[in-house]
Parts: structure tokens; C-alpha cells; sequence
């Protein structure tokens, strides 16, 4: 975390100085990795019992035989579709929300905010900056479905609960990543405004908005795609839409009702992802979520991008697809907030305040014993463990995936076609760029809680079925943004060491890997913050760690104790930020 | 379209983006009014809510419990509404705060409700929920032999074990208890007990061999038997539970005040007057698995609520 020390641009544009791929520091980091693995894998049992329950197989294949066959009563499918529509719905005002809320907790979680409005106040400015930031930590640690029963229990059946409960948490990632993005665009226009005498307000709209936002778009539309995840699960608390559908199908373990939630499901992330995709594409944005390398953002190598994206749009029927996409998006958001007939004013109605300090007089925590507290350690670990192996299965499947599922490798015109090879091979390379982005696709909308219950047959209970969910549910995510890193490489230095006669894997070992493997790292490391929050839905339905406590906790209505379980799942998050974040800096 | 004006569209996307969340705020209350709903529903009655915490044969309910609400709307002269909830916390806190006025809850879950809204009533049961058991089960691999006397219950020491759901009466609160009484603590089993989260995944998850026994509703368990659904050659019944109360509808005093005096007794009454010989009627029976309903009261279920707060399910 900087401040107003060095500013980041001007470091990060000079030329570093070539480094050791082995420092100290990511020497260090290296083992306590190794370390934090193993222990993992102790506390999964690993070496100690027998881990896979051969037994369980024909559990497993109905499930799977189950996806060839789903429901398709006429009936039942009208109740789908409208049910998929109603997904959307709150994932539409779910992300409006939490988009405009998160810009402008985000533009006060930047330093450069703070630095440009307030220069001669840096002794006040950096505390207020750190209390936004530190503030932003707590709605963004706790899971969409505990803030989701939280404003049930205050708003009651409403269908504000699931759009708030989105809303929430996820504007404090939205401010968290934007204030990056902010603090990382280069800073130089500003400051030549700043010292022109332009008034500091008007710099940072003109100087610094217009630059940040190809990246903050960008991350709007993945947000996008996260919210329709979001909302698949919270049909839990009475929200309608494919997640109560969903489970109203799993309380009775029909298979075949189930996957055809789960093609709806499909259906809609992978209409949603290659439209947000193409968009972006033709509007000249690259990638869906830029994180913090380090590495320089090359100006010139963006203008390039963006110049060759451009002349692309030039055509008339695309230019016209994207001003269509847009409009549809501004009609959308109302027609949403419309469609669910929200009525803001519950908010602060008598009755939700009056609920309100009602919660909060039975949430006071009571005293914590010695053995609550040996308690609460074992079950922080198992989930640490929980995330860290999920973390791990999903980084490496998805750096695998990311060169699988990426077009510019197997495809004619890739960079690992055989050189002079006709277009008889492509049809290989075609279905093998299919089937790796349908297993993606696959993995990613299915709700990991599903996951956790299929792995639960044919593994012996413990963290390992809640890991494997979670490490599954997130390669699908991973692997493709790993494989859009992939396909924006810049393709001169790896295509001419093809061409000296690398083999495909020495391309991709020396050509790719070393380049792309930090930002490779940052994606994991940042999806491990995301799988630590998800350790609470496994956990809901019984596999290991704090949110197993949570869920007992929930359904004995013992607020003082979950109080008192959620500020250690606060502190974690806080904890695995840190660390993800010093981390982050070691390996660039 | 130059890359200059794309951003331009961009930023009035986003604009317009802003711009409609603006323009939504104070808006919602007029498309309420002018709603579908409003039109059954005569200007001064608020519909009376019902909710269910489907168990089983959840399929059917969408479907089945408009036939319900119809059946209520005729019976008690006001417009009576369905909402869904899949999970037992979220409906006993629907019907804390007043949003659902009458809800078909299990054993544990009515009494937690009835202690958070005074003056609650269970109103009507099924026929065999006076008399409800769980059984418990294991994989055929595991040995475990059938019992016939609870103390036998310790052999499950030392072995994997799965629950329901948290709050589930037949799925967790009983067999909790009858393992206590057999002296058996969820710490003797092997590993930590298992919260499948619904009957059909205990019994799934035993036959696969996940865990070595568990325990469900019984009822689940002869449904699923007459089915086929089971392979009896991998999972067997080893125990049948003693008898105990389990669901039952629960109705918010609070509906006295709203529809009338007596508007209670006037539900209970079009409970029990489901009769299974009209077809209608049978319909929405059969999605409770009940031949008919009958009478209940609060007093009936204060074992159930002597062990929850044993176990600190109750507070």
C-alpha cells in the first residue's frame, strides 16, 4: 500500500533493473507457499486415512448420467425460463448498485484522490484514506448469502434483500479494485493540470477519469458476470430466480430438474461472458480485470492495442453492434429496478428500524471462553486450509486451461500451429478450444455447493470435497481470465522463438510462462481472497471450517456467537489481503 | 466508429447508468399500485401469506400451492398469497417480522418461531406427525448391525455419522438426542458429523458409503423405499426412533388483529376440513404426505423444545 510516497507511475514507466527470478524475498515467499500447502494437506487428512471413497461411484455417475437426460416438461421449462429472468434481473440492479456506489467509494479509497484535493492536508488525508480503506475490508469480507440473511431478518421478504445483498459487499470490492485502477493510472496529465492552476476537482474529472476508464469498464462487465453468479445462490433467502428453483430441486436430489437449472444457468453466464467479451473487444478493452502487476501498463503497447482494435471497429455494422449493446444496457437497468418493483422506502421505514435494534441487542456477543477460542482456531485453520488448497487447484488448472482455452495457440494463424500445416488440422484445434471453454464454462456455473455435495460421494468427508468445489467452481473463473492474458500478449518475442525452432512446450515454458507468470499469480492470489469469503457456502452445507459454525450458529438464532465468528472471518480476510498483497509485490 | 467515440458512448453508458439508478429511487411505489396484484386484492386487505419450508417432493409445490392458496382464498373470504422460502432460518425469520402469517414448519423450527412472536399457535398437524419417528440407517459395509434397544446405539462410536439440516427436528434434534441418551456425544464419531442438508442427501450419502450411518425422517425413507430409489443391498434401516411430534402449522397472532377475532380458528378449521375424498382436496394433501390434518396445540411440542435448548439450538 503506498501513499504519498513515491508515486507508482513514475517508478513502474522507467526500466527496471533486471532482477534475479530468485531474490530472497520470493525465495521466502516460495516456502512459506510450500509450507502453507503442505499443512493444507495435513489437515485434509492427506497420507493419514484413505481419502477417496471408491464406493461412492454409482452416487457420483447418476449424477453425472443425470446431465443427459434434464427435465424438460413444457411446464417446468416456462417456470426456468422465468426464473432465469429473474436471475438476471437482480444481477442487473445487483451490479448497478454496487457499480455506482463502488466508483465513488472507490474514488475515496484512492490516494491519489486524497493527494490531489487535499495536498497541504497529508496529515489528515492519509488517515482518512486508510479508514476508507480499512472500512471497505468488512462488507467486501463477509458472503453475499450472510449479508442476504441479515436484510431478511431486517427487511423481511423483500425483494430489495437479494439486490442489497449483492449490492453490498460487492460495491466494497468494486471500491477496492477502482481505487487501484485509479492509483495506477499514470498521473502525469493531473498533475499537469494540478499545476496549471486548474481547480483540483475539475483536474481529477478531466485528467484522471477519462484514462482509468477502458480498466473500470472492463471490470464492470466482469462484475457483471460475477453478480449473475451471486445471484444464482441467493435464492436461499426467498429471492426467487434460478437459485431457489435450484434448490428447491436439490432438497429432493432431483438430478434431472437440477441440470436443467444448471443449462439455464450455462446458458445465461455463457451468453453474458462472450457478450461482455465481444464488446469489450470492439470498444478496444482487452482484458476483464487488469489486476496491479507492477508492470508497467505500456502506454504505447495500449495505444497499439487499441489502435488495431479501433481500426476493427471502423466497420460500420459493429460500430453500430456496440452503440446497440450500449443502449441495450441503459434500457436494461431500469427496466430491472422496474421489473422487481423495489420499494426503497423499507429502508428506512419504522418497522425495518425497529427490526434493526432488535438485531442488534441479540447480537451482543457474551464472553468468550478458552475453549470458544481453541475452537475457533481449529475451524480458522481448516478454513485457511480450505482456501488455500482450492486456491492452489484452481491457479494451476487454470494456468494449464489458460493455454488450452486461449484462440491464439492450436487455431491456424496460432502461435503453436505447425507451420505450414493446411486447415485439415483445425478441426481438431476447434473442438479442443471448445471443449476446454465448456469445461470452464461447465465448472464456473455450477454453484459450488453443488460441487461440494457431487465430491462428497466419492470423497470421505473432511475439507478436501469443499476444496475441490471451490478450487473447481474458481479454475473455471481463472482459466479464462488466464487465457485472455494469454491472448493479449503482445505475440513478436514468442512468435520469433517459435520460429528458431522452439517446440511447443519450450514456446510456452520460456516464451509465455516467464512473462505472464505474475500476472498469473495475482489472479490466484486475488481468487484466493474470493475463495476464502466462499469457504462460508461450503460450509453451509457441512464441509469443515468456520462456516459450518456459521451455519450452526444461523439456525440456533445465536447472534452474540455469530458476531464473535464473523469478526475472526473478518480478521482472516484482513490477514490473507495482507499477505496476498506483499505477495503480489514479490513477484513482480 | 473512432476509438474516441466509442469512449464517448461509453461514458454516457455509464451516465445513463447512474443517471436510471437516479431516476429509480422514488419511482417503485407507482408501478406497485398499478400492479397485477392490486386487483384481487380489495383496497384495505393485505393478502394473507402463507409459507412452507418444502422438505420433500419439492417439485410439486410451485404447482401445488397456488391449488392451496385458491382453496384458502375461498375458505376464508381473504386473498391469500404464497411465498417462496427454501430455508428454515430465513422462514422462522419471514414469520418473526410478520411476513408470512401462517407457516408449515418442522418440530424445532415452530418452537424456535413461536418463542420469537408471542402469542403464536400451532394450529394443525398431520395425521402421523403426533406420532413421527426417524430411523436410523447404515451402509451395509460398515457392520453395523440392526438394534433393537437404544443403549445398543454406542456401537456408532468411532464411526462416520451424518445429520440433515442443522434445524431439522427428524434429521438432526431427535437422533441428536437419542444418541445422547445412549451417551454418545458428537464428538465420539469419527471425524465431525456431517450436515447433509436435506434427508435425500443423508440417505444418498450413506449408501454411498461417505459416512457409514445417519439418520433422516422416516417418512423420507418408505417413500423413497416404495419408489425403488434405494439400493437396499448397500444402506439398511439399523434403528427405529421412539415417537415423537413433529411438523406443524403455526399462525401470527397478528392475523386476530388484521382479519378479525376468531380468524385463527377459522384457518384451523379450513385445515381440517380437508378431506381426502375430494380430489381437490387430495391434491393438496398428498403434497404434505398427509391423509388429512388434524388438531394441535403449543403444549405438544415442549419435549421438543426441552431438548433443543439441551442441545442450544434454543438460546
Amino acid at each position: 500500500m503506498r501513499f504519498l510516497g513515491q508515486s507508482a507511475t513514475a517508478k513502474d514507466i522507467s526500466p527496471r533493473s533486471p532482477r534475479s527470478i530468485f531474490s530472497t524475498e520470493r525465495l521466502i515467499w516460495l516456502l512459506l507457499t510450500t509450507a502453507a500447502i503442505a499443512g493444507s494437506l495435513f489437515l485434509a487428512g492427506y497420507g493419514q486415512r484413505s481419502l477417496i471413497n471408491w464406493g461412492g461411484w454409482p452416487q457420483f455417475w447418476q449424477f453425472v448420467q443425470a446431465s443427459l437426460h434434464p427435465e424438460l416438461d413444457p411446464v417446468f421449462l416456462r417456470l426456468m425460463g422465468k426464473a432465469t429472468l429473474i436471475t438476471l434481473a437482480y444481477a442487473v440492479c445487483g451490479t448497478g448498485l454496487s457499480l455506482s456506489l463502488g466508483l465513488l467509494a472507490g474514488i475515496l479509497a484512492s490516494a491519489v484522490w486524497w493527494r490531489t484535493l487535499w495536498p497541504r492536508w497529508a496529515n489528515l488525508a492519509q488517515p482518512a484514506w486508510l479508514t476508507v480503506r480499512a472500512a471497505l475490508s468488512i462488507p467486501r469480507a463477509i458472503h453475499e448469502l450472510i449479508w442476504g440473511l441479515f436484510f431478511l431478518s431486517i427487511l423481511g421478504l423483500d425483494p430489495l434483500v437479494a439486490v442489497l445483498a449483492i449490492a453490498v459487499p460487492f460495491s466494497a470490492i468494486v471500491a477496492k479494485v477502482f481505487s487501484e485502477i485509479l492509483d495506477e493510472t499514470p498521473s502525469e496529465p493531473l498533475q499537469a493540470l494540478v499545476n496549471t492552476g486548474t481547480p483540483p476537482l475539475s483536474a481529477f474529472l478531466y485528467g484522471l477519469l477519462p484514462q482509468a476508464l477502458p480498466n473500470l469498464l472492463s471490470y464492470s462487465f466482469y462484475r457483471f458476470e460475477c453478480s449473475l453468479r451471486s445471484a444464482a445462490v441467493l435464492g436461499v433467502i426467498g429471492a426467487g430466480g434460478l437459485g431457489y428453483q435450484i434448490l428447491l430441486s436439490l432438497q429432493s436430489l432431483r438430478y434431472e430438474e437440477l441440470w436443467t437449472g444448471f443449462y439455464a444457468l450455462i446458458l445465461l453466464n455463457g451468453a453474458v461472458d462472450t457478450w461482455s467479451g465481444l464488446l469489450r473487444r470492439k470498444m478496444g478493452f482487452t482484458s476483464r480485470l487488469d489486476l496491479s502487476t507492477g508492470q508497467p501498463r505500456n502506454p504505447a503497447a495500449q495505444a497499439i492495442a487499441r489502435d488495431s482494435a479501433s481500426s476493427r471497429v471502423e466497420h460500420p455494422s459493429t460500430a453500430y453492434w456496440v452503440r446497440f449493446s450500449l443502449a441495450g444496457i441503459a434500457c436494461a437497468i431500469p427496466l430491472c429496478f422496474w421489473s422487481l418493483r423495489l420499494d426503497w422506502t423499507h429502508l428506512w421505514s419504522d418497522r425495518t428500524g425497529m427490526l434493526l435494534r432488535d438485531i442488534l441487542t441479540q447480537a451482543q456477543p457474551g464472553i468468550v471462553t478458552i475453549e470458544q477460542v481453541r475452537s475457533l482456531a481449529d475451524l480458522t485453520a481448516q478454513t485457511l486450509a480450505m482456501s488455500v488448497l482450492a486456491m492452489v487447484m484452481a491457479g494451476l488448472g487454470g494456468v494449464v486451461f489458460s493455454f488450452l482455452a486461449a484462440q491464439t495457440f492450436w487455431l491456424p494463424g496460432g502461435i503453436l500451429y505447425p507451420i505450414g500445416q493446411h486447415q485439415r488440422g483445425s478441426v481438431g484445434a476447434w473442438s479442443l478450444l471448445g471443449t476446454s471453454r465448456l469445461v470452464l464454462l461447465v465448472s464456473r456455473a455450477v454453484p459450488t455447493p453443488i460441487w461440494a455435495l457431487v465430491f462428497l460421494y466419492i470423497l470421505f468427508p473432511g475439507i478436501l470435497p469443499g476444496a475441490i468445489a471451490l478450487g473447481l467452481h474458481n479454475l473455471g473463473i481463472l482459466g479464462r481470465l488466464m487465457a485472455e492474458v494469454n491472448e493479449n500478449l503482445e505475440d513478436e518475442p514468442v512468435r520469433s522463438l517459435r520460429s528458431l525452432g522452439a517446440s511447443g512446450l519450450q514456446t510456452i515454458l520460456y516464451g509465455f510462462l516467464p512473462q505472464n507468470l505474475p500476472r498469473f499469480t495475482a489472479y490466484s492470489l486475488y481468487r484466493w481472497e474470493v475463495c476464502l469469503r466462499e469457504t462460508v457456502i461450503v460450509g453451509l452445507v457441512g464441509a469443515g471450517g468456520l462456516g459450518r459454525l456459521i451455519a450452526e450458529q444461523l439456525s440456533s438464532f445465536d447472534y452474540g456467537g455469530l458476531v464473535v465468528t464473523l469478526s475472526v472471518f473478518i480478521g482472516l480476510t484482513f490477514v490473507a489481503d495482507l499477505i496476498s498483497a506483499a505477495m503480489r509485490r514479490a513477484v513482480r | 466508429m473512432s476509438a474516441k467515440r466509442a469512449w464517448v458512448t461509453g461514458i454516457i453508458g455509464l451516465l445513463c447508468c447512474s443517471l436510471s439508478l437516479v431516476a429509480c429511487v422514488p419511482e417503485p411505489s407507482a408501478p406497485e399500485e398499478s400492479a397485477a396484484e392490486s386487483t384481487e386484492t380489495t383496497e384495505s386487505t393485505e393478502a394473507f401469506t402463507v409459507g412452507a419450508i418444502p422438505d420433500q417432493d419439492a417439485e410439486k409445490l410451485q404447482r401445488l400451492y397456488t391449488r392451496l392458496a385458491e382453496y384458502l382464498t375461498t375458505e376464508l373470504g381473504v386473498p391469500v398469497e404464497y411465498k417462496p422460502v427454501t430455508d428454515y432460518t430465513a422462514a422462522v425469520t419471514a414469520f418473526k417480522v410478520g411476513d408470512l402469517d401462517l407457516v408449515w414448519f418442522g418440530g424445532l423450527t415452530g418452537v424456535q418461531a413461536r418463542l420469537q412472536v408471542e402469542g403464536a399457535e400451532a394450529i394443525a398437524q398431520r395425521d402421523i406427525d403426533a406420532q413421527f419417528h426417524s430411523v436410523f440407517i447404515a451402509n451395509a459395509s460398515s457392520n453395523l448391525s440392526e438394534i433393537s434397544d437404544i443403549a445398543e446405539l454406542a456401537q456408532l462410536k468411532g464411526r462416520s455419522f451424518t445429520f440433515g439440516s442443522e434445524s431439522s427436528t427428524s434429521g438432526r434434534l431427535m437422533p441428536q438426542y437419542f444418541l445422547q441418551q445412549a451417551g454418545i456425544s458428537l464428538s465420539d464419531f469419527k471425524g465431525e458429523a456431517g450436515f447433509a442438508g436435506n434427508h435425500d442427501a443423508i440417505l444418498k450419502l450413506v449408501e454411498a458409503g461417505t459416512y457409514e450411518a445417519g439418520a433422516l425422517n422416516e417418512q423420507v425413507w418408505n417413500t423413497r423405499l416404495e419408489e425403488g430409489a434405494i439400493d437396499t443391498n448397500k444402506v439398511k434401516v439399523i434403528w427405529r426412533t421412539p415417537a415423537y411430534y413433529d411438523y406443524h402449522w403455526v399462525i401470527n397472532p397478528a392475523v386476530e388483529d388484521q382479519y378479525g377475532e376468531g380468524f385463527s380458528e377459522k384457518v384451523q378449521a379450513a385445515l381440517l376440513n380437508l378431506d381426502p375424498a375430494n380430489p381437490e382436496h387430495q391434491e393438496i394433501l398428498e403434497l404434505f404426505g398427509a391423509e388429512k390434518f388434524v388438531e394441535t396445540q403449543n403444549g405438544n411440542y415442549a419435549q421438543i423444545e426441552q431438548i433443543a435448548r439441551e442441545i442450544g439450538k434454543i438460546q
